[in-house]
């Protein structure tokens, strides 16, 4: 058994692949059509063979409530690792993205959260 | 301050030493990540990290998870992983990591990795002759 995939609920996958490539600078890998949505992967430049980050529409209810109470929480639905957070902390704001949490110094790791637009936050780690 | 950003600052001043002892620590951790090859020792980290040798593994492991040696040891064979993907044999690449003993780099490889640097180097090699045998026929069909 192998982990090959994970996935991040998106209220519109056409709106998260733009976000997700354009804006985070991933690559899209899978963009298999299946009915109203798609089978729509990406995965790291640095990592193309690594694991791929499924944009998973939301076609069942519940998830939106679910989804709707992390993000009022604050609280990342996953994390991304990065060398230099700073840097991209500097980046990803002067492309209009909203942090709500800036680098934050957390024992061994610097982490940062910000809206991915898709209805998420998302974590930046980095290992320091 | 949202609901997580609360658990944050609760987490880091309940749980995590103050900045100035996590700093020390992570100065240690990155001299590992830099001198993996050599003959490391823990005097010489607890000294880099300014404290006790009991203190500093304490801390350290409170930080990372792991002792400072179970991490030199993470750290020498994520690095022989990139090493064996070159020409170089698996002795050669056991001694540029900082092992000793060829028998004991095979024994931390497959417990960290769950193969043998032989098996993860033939699988390495696999897929090379798999990509290189793809793109052969990728270019014999365009023609």
């Amino acid at each position: 058994m192998k982990i090959k995939l994970t996935s991040v609920m998106v209220d519109d996958q056409q709106k998260a692949l733009k976000f997700y490539t354009e804006i985070l600078g991933f690559i899209k890998k899978r963009d298999i059509p299946m009915g109203d949505h798609k089978w729509l992967t990406v995965v790291s430049k640095e990592e193309k063979d690594g694991v791929e980050l499924l944009l998973e529409p939301m076609g069942f209810a519940p998830a939106k409530i679910y989804q709707k109470a992390l993000f009022e929480a604050g609280i990342p639905l996953t994390l991304f690792n990065v060398d230099d957070i700073a840097g991209e902390y500097e980046r990803m704001t002067a492309s209009g993205v909203v942090f709500s949490v800036p680098p934050t110094a957390m024992g061994p790791v610097q982490l940062a959260v910000f809206n991915d637009t898709c209805g998420n936050n998302i974590q930046l780690i980095q290992v320091m | 301050m949202t609901f997580y950003s609360e658990q944050i600052q609760k987490i880091k001043k309940e749980f995590y030493p103050k900045d100035y002892l996590a700093k020390q620590v992570i100065g240690a951790k990155q001299y590992i990540d830099r001198q993996f090859a050599d003959n490391i020792n823990l005097t010489d980290l607890a000294a880099c990290a300014f404290m006790s040798k009991f203190h500093f593994i304490r801390l350290f492991k409170l930080l990372y998870g792991e002792t400072p040696h179970q991490y030199l040891v993470t750290v020498r064979i994520e690095n022989a992983k990139r090493l064996l993907n070159s020409d170089r044999s698996i002795s050669e690449v056991c001694t540029a990591v900082g092992f000793n003993s060829p028998t004991s780099f095979t024994g931390l490889f497959k417990k960290i990795t769950g193969v043998t640097p032989t098996t993860f180097k033939k699988k390495i090699n696999r897929k090379a002759i798999f990509k290189r045998h793809n793109y052969k026929s990728m270019m014999t069909f365009a023609q």
